[in-house]
């Protein structure tokens, strides 16, 4: 069966891209005990197949929308935090006084004298450094996204799918670059440049970040790789360029995008960790060096409430966000996630709804 | 056969060249050691000429060329040498981390087994309760996942320590009561309760991880066959649940956990610097910021062989605990 | 293979009770000297009420606390220098008025001030029992690891007197040869093989107070009183146990001494009301100047807009000094002024009521001036440049440095409101202490070390004399703190002239030179005289410093000065 294939790998490095036939299996699943009775199979093999790469049983426009997550509560609720805090960034800022700007009083509370969060210790208004906090620390997680895909694609997926020394040499640097202790290099790097300008800390946070996604990337290559349409393409000659572009890329889509997303919840609270050691970016506001300053100037200790706890605050809930969204994702990858808990769902409501017919029955009856 | 020995060569390749970066990256860090410990030592009080003599003395720098360095450091690890620490000179830099690792083992290995433990049984739960209201608690650890790890401990600290005086919030133990700790049951209670806080901030922190990837696996190992004709057969469901499912759902976690486990040698610098604990985050602090080589070649080292040994021994394990992977072996 | 369920939560529940029997168990490790005794001092009172409370200081050590008591290293621990070591005299770095004799009685200088002849105390004992005299004080002084270049001969021409000989006049040199110089006894350290290496665990000296042998730990050590010590027959120290601790930052700090559980420390508290609400006794004695180090000298190599007189000049009337002070100070600082005399100590050092106070509210029309008259024209983007080029420099503060950090930000918004362009930024110590060290920077915001006597010469020796630095790019020597690379030929005239002349009018003259140039030149710009805060047990002890008598530097970290306010203190019942 699909999913105990490991093609000589261990499953830990298990199977996230599953195969078909276990979604029509959903429905026998038991739910807490109960006989499989209740027969509601969901799914009809179209998204399996779309997900394998093999010609859908419907019509070609179903791959597409199957591939799009389904609308759960879960999903709803990440994009439309993540959105609003988006658009807060890329909004707000323009509305907002100068966030480097002193000529206010310090330590004024949220509402005093127009200060829609106050100030801080030296008279910077809070909300105009949450927005512009905002902008800086997206940026900083987008580009560490962008740094960390490009690198776990190399060093994942290349890697796994072309194997032999390919594989062993760029596995080698992978394993090294994982034992090596990321805060003296982050140090050193970023130390070499007197200003550190918010791409050097993006770039120093996209050089760590990369790691994990690589190793997960290319378990999966490694077993796509054995898969019958790519051993097909390879026969017939296809260039292996083309074949990751085209086969394996497409497929592994959804992991990719999911680590994508973790790329930027990681380099957001890297920033923050590095802007509380001091080494954040000096040519900008981010979270991180809104926590940094509140922190030094004893923000807490001194009641200065809305200093501190904002920032924090909003790099939670992005970060939370963004992993509803991920797990709506990982609901694509492995469709049992959803499908299963849908139908043990389905079953025990329909277990419910019988024994309250029952029931009634019993005291009509009575 | 082959294939082992060329994975034990793959280790023993990374092994040398984590050694030898270990070595080059502090010597990158800008800054010369004895204007550093000078400059510190005024900003706290006069420093008398004497005193400002001997750092001369002793941190003038070493003006052999690197490559020398590099080969006296190789000779010196073989030798169990790990150099004498600069910024606690003159103490031997393996007193130090002898001193420093069975505090970060302790704490922060209990804290990081404590979040396994949490995380994989209520994961397990949860994944076993899918499609209930269970399920609405997975977003809340995202958002616990979510949160700056020095932001959650300082607001701890600051609530459950100053405002409430729930637990100490300073040490291992309590200076003001005992010079040392004692082997007596009021010590071993005391140092119990200056890692409370320190744990809680770990475990808060690292359980989210844990508990989402279990539940994501249970689910799908309980929607596979072998798990049905369990059912089938009859057997109870808690049997079935940790019997059968959980065993194999925590398969990949363990992998991490192991990972995890190594890297705990590293201990935690944040929640040591905010707790003023004695442990080896500590050390790698006082290393970098005194550019103080050979403590940081120290603590890198022990990190990077713990991890290497880990992942070596979890590669030999896992044919043993699981059999899907002997045969292809 | 586990088969039962029973067994699973066996298992489960060992994973458990391992992970908290870890906490508990091996987590003694400690460290070294853990067999003798390990309990507290806490046990036998001698009389004196209340003589078993222990007092409990941050002196600002961190963790981990590795023993140390060799008074020539740089890692010594806090009580070896003045609680256990002692120099000959201790001199009061808060106030004017003569030292305090600690071991010496009294001293004067030749009539051309190159021989010192001191008279020491007599019946005094080192802690171990053996009578100290004038030869371990000759020993001290000519301790080749330790002996400054210039002392020529020290002998002992009797029991109490020493008389020192140099190889040039050393009149201005009094606190660093008599309050600094941490008296040994010959009779150890004849025997010490490697000063530099020597950890002096078991410290032989003749100070209030010896080190309680095991109490040495990773977080903390403990002094107890020195039977031997000359006053003990006053029942001087009255305070018997005084334990030392090590912490990792001011919050945790202020936390414990909130809590009770800190007796002394010195270290900047934002609010402070916070914690004087509590009964904690508080004084602030501002010392030490604040200032923007400029790499001034483009002859030794210096780049940048700031070498030009004229910018530093408009920056210093820029600044608004009084904001600094509330916002990055909390109000906390003090005035300084540009002669680098202490204020309300030092007055009768300044030879020109103009140059008394640096000012203290932003003239942005008077530094428009400045720049004007010296040829700058303010461009389109509201920043004045010369020759097509802006002026832009960068000032840099250590990251956690906080009240410099803040300055500095508020420094970059008042230039800006100026026309100068000013960026302000963190960096790492290390980088820092290496760009003060080799002059590779423009602006930073740096301390000058206040001098601990009522005189601000040691400041221009160090710090504005032209043979105290080097060119950009060579590290400063040793005991030399001129990172300005300043260099003015009348005021090295000037510097050495006040050094060979103890006549008080003489050296006035020679200062008016001195101030007149650094007053003009600001290779330095003074910000504000930084606070040096201390807090106190007032309630459990008596004896402290405070501002109606301020005997002595009252901050725990004060080297000799802690051992005189540890002396005098006496618990309360």
């Amino acid at each position: 069966m699909a999913e105990h294939e490991t093609t000589g790998e261990d499953v830990r490095e298990a199977h996230l891209v599953t195969g078909a036939a276990t979604t029509v299996e959903a429905a026998d699943v038991v739910a807490d005990g109960l006989p499989p009775d209740l027969d509601e199979a969901v799914g009809d093999g179209s998204l399996a197949a779309a997900v394998t790469g093999e010609p859908a049983a419907g019509p070609p426009r179903a791959r597409r929308r199957d591939l799009m997550p389904s609308w759960s509560p879960k999903l709803v609720v990440g994009l439309v935090i993540t959105g609003l805090i988006v658009l807060f960034a890329i909004v707000v800022p323009f509305f907002t006084l100068d966030p480097n700007s002193t000529d206010y009083d310090g330590l004024l509370k949220p509402g005093e004298q127009g200060h829609l969060l106050g100030t801080s210790a030296i008279g910077n208004d809070i909300w105009a450094q949450l927005a512009h906090g905002a902008r800086g620390s997206l940026l900083i997680g987008v580009t560490v996204g962008v740094i960390a895909l490009l690198l776990s694609v190399v060093f994942g997926i290349f890697a796994g799918y072309l194997g032999g020394w390919t594989d062993e040499t760029l596995s080698l640097i992978t394993n090294i670059m994982l034992v090596i202790p990321a805060l003296p290099l982050t140090i050193v790097l970023a130390a070499y440049s007197s200003s550190r300008s918010m791409w050097l800390v993006a770039g120093v946070l996209g050089l760590t970040a990369w790691t994990g996604s690589a190793i997960v990337l290319r378990t999966q290559a490694r077993s796509l790789r054995m898969r019958d349409y790519v051993l097909a393409a390879r026969v017939a000659g296809e260039k292996s360029r083309r074949i990751i572009a085209v086969e394996i890329l497409p497929n592994l889509l959804p992991l990719v995008a999911a680590q994508f997303l973790f790329g930027v919840i990681f380099a957001i609270l890297g920033e923050a960790g590095l802007s509380y050691l001091g080494l954040g970016p000096t040519d900008a506001v981010t979270w991180g060096t809104m926590l940094y300053q509140a922190q030094q100037g004893s923000a807490l200790t001194l009641g200065a409430w809305w200093w501190f706890v904002p920032p924090g605050l909003l790099i939670a809930l992005l970060g939370c966000g963004l992993s509803l969204v991920n797990f709506a994702i990982d609901e694509i990858i492995n469709p049992k996630l959803r499908n299963v808990p849908q139908a043990t769902r389905r079953v025990r409501k329909a277990r419910e709804r019988e024994e309250r017919a029952a029931a009634t029955t019993e005291e009509a009856g009575a | 056969m082959k294939y082992d020995g060329r994975r034990v060569a793959f280790y023993a390749i990374t092994l040398w060249a984590a050694v030898s970066l270990n070595f080059l990256i502090p010597r990158m860090l800008p800054g010369d050691p004895a204007q550093i410990l000078l400059g510190k030592l005024a900003r706290n009080g006069d420093v008398t000429p004497a005193v400002e003599k001997n750092v001369e003395l002793i941190l003038g720098g070493s003006d052999e060329p690197l490559w020398n360095q590099y080969w006296a450091y190789l000779d010196n690890i073989v030798h169990g040498d790990l150099g004498i620490s600069v910024s606690k000179y003159p103490e031997p830099v393996w007193d130090l981390i002898k001193d420093a690792l069975p505090w970060t083992l302790c704490l922060v290995g209990a804290a990081t087994i404590i979040a396994f433990a949490i995380g994989i049984v209520g994961g397990a739960w949860i994944g076993w309760k899918r499609g209930s209201a269970w399920d609405h608690v997975i977003p809340f650890t995202a958002l616990l996942q979510s949160v700056p790890y020095f932001w959650l401990a300082i607001l701890l600290v600051y609530f459950l320590g100053m405002k409430l005086g729930l637990a100490p919030i300073s040490w291992g133990w309590d200076v003001q009561t005992y010079d040392h700790p004692e082997w007596t049951w009021a010590s071993v209670v005391d140092v119990f309760q200056h890692a409370v806080l320190p744990a809680l901030t770990i475990v808060l922190s690292a359980v989210g991880g844990w508990l989402v990837g279990m539940r994501n696996m249970m689910v799908s190992t309980l929607a596979e066959d072998y798990i049905v004709t369990a059912e089938a057969k009859g057997l109870r469901p808690r049997r079935v649940l940790w019997v059968y499912a959980v065993r194999n759902a925590a398969l990949p976690s363990f992998a991490g956990f192991a990972v995890a486990l190594a890297f705990v040698v590293s201990g935690s610098l944040v929640m040591e610097q905010v707790f003023s604990y004695p442990g080896i985050g500590k050390l790698m602090i006082t290393a970098v910021s005194n550019a103080d080589y050979a403590l940081m070649q120290g603590v890198f080292l022990l990190t990077t062989v713990a991890v290497l040994v880990v992942n070596f021994l979890m590669d030999l394990i896992y044919g043993y605990i699981d059999p899907r992977t002997r045969h292809h072996g | 293979m586990i088969r039962s369920t029973r067994r699973r939560s066996v298992v489960v529940a060992v994973a458990l009770a391992s992970g908290v029997s870890l906490l508990l168990a091996g987590c003694g490790g400690g460290s070294k000297g853990a067999e003798t005794s390990t309990k507290a001092s806490t046990e036998k009172p001698t009389g004196v009420a209340n003589s078993t409370r222990v007092l409990n200081v941050w002196a600002g050590s961190m963790t981990p606390i590795v023993s140390n008591f060799n008074p020539f290293s740089p890692n010594v621990l806090h009580a070896a220098m003045g609680p256990i070591y002692e120099p000959l005299f201790a001199f009061n770095k808060a106030g004017s008025g003569d030292p305090t004799p600690l071991l010496g009685e009294s001293y004067e200088f030749s009539a051309d001030g190159t021989s010192l002849t001191i008279k020491v105390k007599s019946g005094v004992k080192w802690s171990d029992g053996d009578p100290f005299t004038a030869k371990d004080v000759a020993y001290t002084y000519n301790y080749a690891f330790s002996k400054p270049a210039y002392i020529t001969s020290a002998e002992a021409t009797d029991d109490t007197t020493v008389v020192l000989k140099f190889d040039s006049p050393q009149f201005t040199n009094e606190f660093s040869l008599l309050g600094t110089t941490f008296i040994i006894p010959e009779h150890i350290w004849k025997d010490v093989k490697d000063p530099a290496k020597f950890t002096n665990d078991d410290p032989v000296g003749t100070g209030p107070y010896v080190l309680k042998k095991g109490s040495v730990s990773s977080q903390a050590y403990t002094v107890v009183a020195n039977p031997n010590f000359r006053d003990a027959a006053q029942g001087k120290p009255a305070v018997k146990t005084v334990r030392y601790v090590g912490l990792d930052g001011n919050q945790n700090a202020e936390d414990l001494v909130k809590q009770g559980k800190i007796d002394w420390t010195g270290m900047f508290v934002p609010d402070v009301d916070a914690v004087t609400a509590l009964g904690i006794g508080y004084i602030n004695t501002p010392q030490d100047p604040t200032t923007i180090y400029t790499c001034s000298n483009a002859d030794q190599g210096c780049t940048g807009a700031q070498t030009d007189k004229a910018v530093r000049q408009a920056l210093t009337v820029a600044i608004d000094r009084k904001q600094i002070n509330d916002k990055a100070f909390k109000g906390l600082g003090a005035v300084v002024s540009p002669t680098f005399a202490l204020l309300g100590r030092d007055d009768k050092w300044i030879t020109n009521d103009a140059w008394k106070e640096s000012p203290q509210s932003a003239d942005a029309a008077a530094a428009a001036k400045i720049l004007e008259d010296a040829g700058y024209t303010k461009g389109s983007d509201g920043f004045y440049a010369k020759d097509g080029k802006t002026v832009s420099l960068t000032l840099k503060s250590p990251s956690g440095w906080t009240d410099y950090n803040q300055a500095a930000e508020l420094i970059a918004s008042e230039a800006k409101a100026a026309g100068i362009k000013i960026t302000a930024s963190t960096i790492s110590e290390q980088e820092y202490f290496d760009a003060r060290g080799s002059g590779k920077y423009e602006l930073l915001m740096g301390g000058v070390v206040g001098t601990s006597v009522a005189d601000p010469f040691q400041i221009y020796k160090d710090w504005f004399a032209g043979f105290s630095t080097t060119k950009v790019g060579t590290p400063l020597k040793a005991s030399t703190w001129n990172f300005s690379r300043y260099s003015n030929a009348d005021v090295d005239a000037a510097v050495k002239a006040a050094a060979s002349t103890n006549d008080e009018a003489k050296r006035k003259e020679q200062y008016a030179v001195i101030q007149k140039n650094i007053v003009d030149d600001l290779p330095y710009i003074p910000v504000i005289i930084n606070a040096t805060q201390t807090f106190f047990n007032q309630k459990d002890f008596s004896g402290w410093p405070t501002q109606d008598d301020l005997y002595m530097f009252p901050p725990s970290w004060g080297s000799v000065s802690s051992g005189v306010i540890l002396a005098n203190l006496v618990p309360l019942s």
